[in-house]
């Protein structure tokens, strides 16, 4: 702020200052600067409204050091930057991240440049008004109105009292003699310098009221207090989770353990209820007895009481998928599934004891028909799948003389079951959803094949082995005629 | 007494052997500052207030929708997996590309020499802290818990005991728009500080004077101080020619140091800056157009400087279009199906419209700027910039919501679409921007006064020499 627009209530004039003569153009102005330096003044100065270039030679300012205070900032800025990010993600909490090394020099360059310029260019802009002893609010010059033009259309030079050559006189009249619009005497400002006292005591009271939150939260970190903490935002504190075996009021039932929700498919039981994926009719499989208690027992997990009669649990449609049966299907429809049982080793090999029963292949109703389209590309695939995952047991002809049996013939380890030779009687009569399930899940020392083929591999392999034991047994009759060829 | 001379000449054409007038109509020292300070002391227009009237309530609506947000969280956005950068982003790189031709002007065409930058470098340095403002709004509430945002900052947390990732292109985002943001205020108000000495020198009134003077810093304009002064505004131009290309190129580091395709290029950098330019130079045009019209500045933002800017834009703008087509032959030269298909979703998949709007805006209408006419015609030129800066939050749009939402998992590919928060915010930021910028008219000198007037004076000289040479021959 400046002073002169309050009144001046001095009585006696103040102490002289120098002198300043006016110009109305930048080329008048360095005419006469040049004159006064000439004349061997130096204490010099001029006031312009904007940078009049050659001013500088004109009146003898010395280069400024501000570039140095850039440099030293910048190499700061670049310092302090890599210092910090090197410790703070090397040393003080190193973590790998990206796969990156902890000191990731290439990936520090960005902020290192970022603080190079931040530092430099605030050093910059405050070293340029210390420099020039800015701000400054109250100076000789302001004092006279006709000054205020500087920052409009006049240029002013101004040679000080301090001046070793000064003489009142002889400065006015070389002023003069330089063609300027008019030479005044500049005196000292002895108007209050003080800041007006309103303005001091509103920054007081300001900078007291933005220390209140300052204090108070310090004051809080160090005393004690019973108080629980104020939550102004919650964050993640305060859930509406619960613990298991609690009660809720999130959900109409109250319980705190949710059902699945319908249509929940459990881990590996994707496709549960198709039969194509399954390899047998799972609707077509009847509940006995034990499936119904079964049932029970988990319409007795889920409601927590006992289900209805006996028939409304056994017909119910969503009966739980047990294990019902260990007798080998008779035939190839294999749907013989009503004198089932749910635990294969409660009742082992009740029937006839075929070899399957024993490793508890249950008796489901197996697909007797392929559910994929048989055409030469399921045979190829089923061929390529069959001599990749197969053959090395089976053999390539499905006799059971892979070279996995041939090595295990020669070594004659007691333990070592030979692989069915799948042009067996009773594997050839299997249904296709047999074979499927077989290879599905593997049987005894053969193991699941669920993982390395895909359902509509695992069909087309099927079908393969078909082929191939019709093939390994077929009768001239098999050969088409030429009519049928035709047709 | 310097004077511009030859009334009513056409400044867009060069006359050879003589500096063409950067300012007309016989404009002296004391009417440039007339012209500019007259501003900020009369009574502001009604088109002032009328816009003022629609700007203010939506900024107020931002602020409304920046609590609601923060109250509720960040699902009101339309922000879905798998487009988790939605509009909030989209905005901020459009508000930050924006905020590059301030600094551009002020600082590259200082240190090229390109005197004619001093009419509009104080609006256009203006408006790039408002659209930095407006920028740095969007990440700060996209943080989710935007109370938390100064977890950011690497200080000593006793709550936290870690320190920032400094390998992330989202905290080298946070120094780069941090220190352009601190730094281009900076070099606003240091050259303001001259400008606002003639505000102070000009009051009639006490308080006026008083605020106007503590702004200023009790400039006095001593040749000592100036010298000092010139070499600040040097070195600072040097270190902000760096600092505006470092800023958006860190911005497309947070795109193209990810892996995804259409996102993970390196062409990045350098499409963003231009991209930026061009965005930047079209909003000073958008604002400088009326802002001339309004406050009859037609002596000092010349047809000279509105000719100069639309072939910057012109410029920008096909290096753009060029960057949209190195994208696309890039995508069937690498022969890799993820990148192509990246790209051939973006001109021809659900989002294609958009892609469209933004190649059209971008790279087709500035073209208009090859001919003189609409060079010179201020209504169409306005109306190209619209465009510019329509296409160019789309192409923000199309970078950050095509790529995201067709994601390497087919199952999870979705289509955003923004709710009607993300809609506000979008409008109440333009609301926020243009409020500032109505009261940096009213009360801030919007023209680098003392910079025109040395531009007088050195065509003065200039006229000078040239009428001696002729003398001489
Ligand atoms: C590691 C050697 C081995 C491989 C490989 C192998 N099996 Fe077996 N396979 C066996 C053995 C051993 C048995 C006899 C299991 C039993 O009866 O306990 C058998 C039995 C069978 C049976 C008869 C099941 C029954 O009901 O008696 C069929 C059909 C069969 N395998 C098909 C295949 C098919 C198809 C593949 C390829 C996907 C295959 N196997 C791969 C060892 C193997």
């Amino acid at each position: 702020m400046s002073d002169h627009a309050k009144p001046k209530k001095t009585p006696k004039p103040p102490k002289a200052h120098g002198w300043m003569a006016e110009y109305a153009d930048d080329n008048q102005l360095l005419d006469a600067a040049r004159k006064v330096k000439d004349s061997g003044y130096t204490r010099i100065d001029a006031f312009t409204p904007f940078a009049v270039h050659g001013i500088d030679e004109a009146i003898g300012i010395k280069p400024t050091a501000l570039p140095w205070f850039t440099l030293c900032a910048g190499f700061a800025g670049l310092t302090v930057a890599l210092t910090m990010e090197y410790w703070m993600n090397a040393v003080d909490y190193p973590y790998i991240i990206s796969g990156k090394p902890y000191a990731s020099w290439p990936a520090f360059i960005p902020v290192a440049f970022e603080l190079t310029v931040l530092f430099s260019a605030f050093t910059t802009v405050f070293a340029m008004l210390g420099l020039n002893g800015l701000p400054r609010f109250s100076s000789p010059f302001f004092s006279n109105p006709k000054f205020d033009r500087t920052t409009d259309d006049r240029f002013f030079l101004w040679i000080g009292s301090s001046d070793k050559y000064f003489n009142s006189e002889k400065v006015q009249s070389l002023l003069t003699s330089t063609g300027a619009l008019s030479v005044e005497e500049v005196r000292e400002d002895d108007s209050p310098s003080d800041i007006p006292k309103p303005i001091i005591f509103a920054i007081i009271a300001g900078i007291l009221v933005t220390l209140i939150p300052g204090a108070i939260v310090l004051n809080m970190r160090n005393a004690k207090s019973g108080e629980s903490r104020l939550h102004v935002f919650f964050d993640m504190d305060f859930q509406p989770s619960r613990h298991t075996q609690t009660s809720t009021a999130m959900f109409a039932d109250g319980r705190v353990q949710r059902p699945p929700v319908p249509g929940t498919v459990a881990r590996g039981e994707l496709g549960a209820t198709d039969p194509y994926t399954l390899g047998y009719d799972p609707s077509q499989t009847v509940s006995t007895d034990s499936a119904t208690a079964a049932a029970k027992l988990v319409s007795f997990q889920q409601d927590g009481e006992v289900a209805g009669d006996e028939s409304k649990g056994a017909e119910a449609s969503e009966t739980p998928a047990v294990e019902p049966s260990e007798t080998e299907p008779t035939d190839a429809e294999g749907v013989a599934a009503e004198e089932v049982t749910a635990d294969p080793g409660a009742q082992p090999a009740a029937d006839e004891a075929a070899p399957a029963a024993a490793a508890g292949v249950p008796n489901y109703a197996w697909l007797t028909e392929l559910p994929v389209e048989a055409n030469g590309e399921l045979f190829e695939l089923g061929r390529h799948k069959f001599e990749q995952h197969c053959a090395l047991c089976h053999g390539y002809g499905g006799y059971g003389n892979g070279l996995v049996a041939q090595r295990a013939a020669e070594l004659a380890q007691g333990y070592w079951l030979q692989p069915a030779n799948l042009h067996d009687q009773a594997i050839e009569e299997q249904p296709v959803g047999r074979i499927y399930y077989t290879i599905t899940h593997g049987k005894g020392k053969m193991g699941s094949y669920a993982a390395s083929l895909t359902p509509e591999e695992r069909w087309a392999v099927v079908a393969y082995v078909k082929a191939l034991q019709r093939s390994q047994n077929a009768q001239p009759s098999d050969i088409p005629t030429r009519g049928d060829i035709a047709q | 007494m310097a004077s511009i001379a030859s009334p009513a000449i056409d400044n867009t054409i060069d006359i050879p052997g003589r500096r063409t007038p950067l300012v007309l109509g016989n404009q002296t020292y004391a009417s440039v500052t007339h012209m500019v300070a007259r501003i900020s002391e009369e009574a502001q227009p009604a088109i002032w207030w009328i816009a003022f009237a629609i700007a203010f309530p939506l900024m107020l609506m931002f602020g409304g929708l920046i609590g609601y947000l923060i109250l509720t969280g960040v699902g009101v956005w339309g922000n879905m997996s798998p487009v988790f950068w939605g509009w909030p982003i989209v905005n901020f790189v459009f508000w930050v590309g924006i905020g590059h031709a301030g600094t551009l002007i002020s600082a590259i065409l200082f240190l090229f020499r390109q005197n004619w930058r001093t009419s509009i470098n104080r609006a256009a340095e203006a408006m790039t802290i408002f659209a930095v403002i407006c920028a740095g709004t969007f990440p700060g509430i996209h943080v989710g818990r935007a109370w938390l945002a100064f977890w950011l900052t690497p200080y000593p947390s006793l709550n936290l005991w870690m320190w920032p990732q400094f390998r992330s292109p989202l905290l080298w985002d946070v120094f780069a728009v941090g220190t352009y943001a601190s730094v281009s205020l900076i070099f606003w108000y240091m050259g303001m500080i001259p400008d606002l000495a003639s505000f102070r020198d000009r009051s009639k009134n006490k308080w006026r004077r008083m605020v106007y003077g503590l702004l200023c810093l009790g400039w006095s304009g001593s040749s000592r101080h100036w010298m000092r002064y010139e070499k600040a505004y040097v070195i600072l131009s040097a270190l902000a020619t760096p600092l505006v290309l470092s800023v958006h190129t860190v911005v497309s580091f947070d795109f193209a140091v990810s892996q995804l395709p259409g996102w993970h290029t390196t062409i990045f950098p350098p499409y963003f800056v231009a991209g930026a330019i061009f965005s930047g130079f079209a909003m000073v045009l958008t604002l400088l157009i009326p802002v001339r019209a309004i406050y009859n500045l037609k002596d000092l933002i010349t047809p000279r400087h509105l000719d100069n800017m639309c072939k910057i834009i012109l410029a920008t703008g096909s290096m753009v279009g060029l960057a949209y087509t190195t994208e696309f032959f890039m995508a069937w030269y690498s022969q890799n199906p993820y990148e192509f298909f990246t790209f051939w979703n973006r001109a021809f998949g659900p989002y294609w419209w958009a892609y469209w709007i933004m190649f059209s805006c971008n790279v087709i209408t500035p073209q208009l700027f090859w001919f003189r006419v609409f060079r010179t015609n201020t209504v169409i030129m306005w109306v190209v910039t619209i465009f510019v800066n329509i296409g160019m939050w789309f192409e923000r749009f199309v970078i950050c919501c095509t790529s995201l939402s067709r994601d390497f998992l087919p199952s999870s590919w979705g289509y955003f679409s923004p709710t009607w928060v993300d809609i506000g915010m979008l409008v109440g930021s333009f609301g926020l921007f243009t409020t500032l910028f109505l009261l940096f008219c009213r009360f801030l000198p919007i023209i680098a006064i003392s910079e025109i007037k040395w531009t007088i004076s050195q065509h003065a000289h200039s006229e000078h020499r040239y009428k001696h040479g002729h003398e001489h021959h």
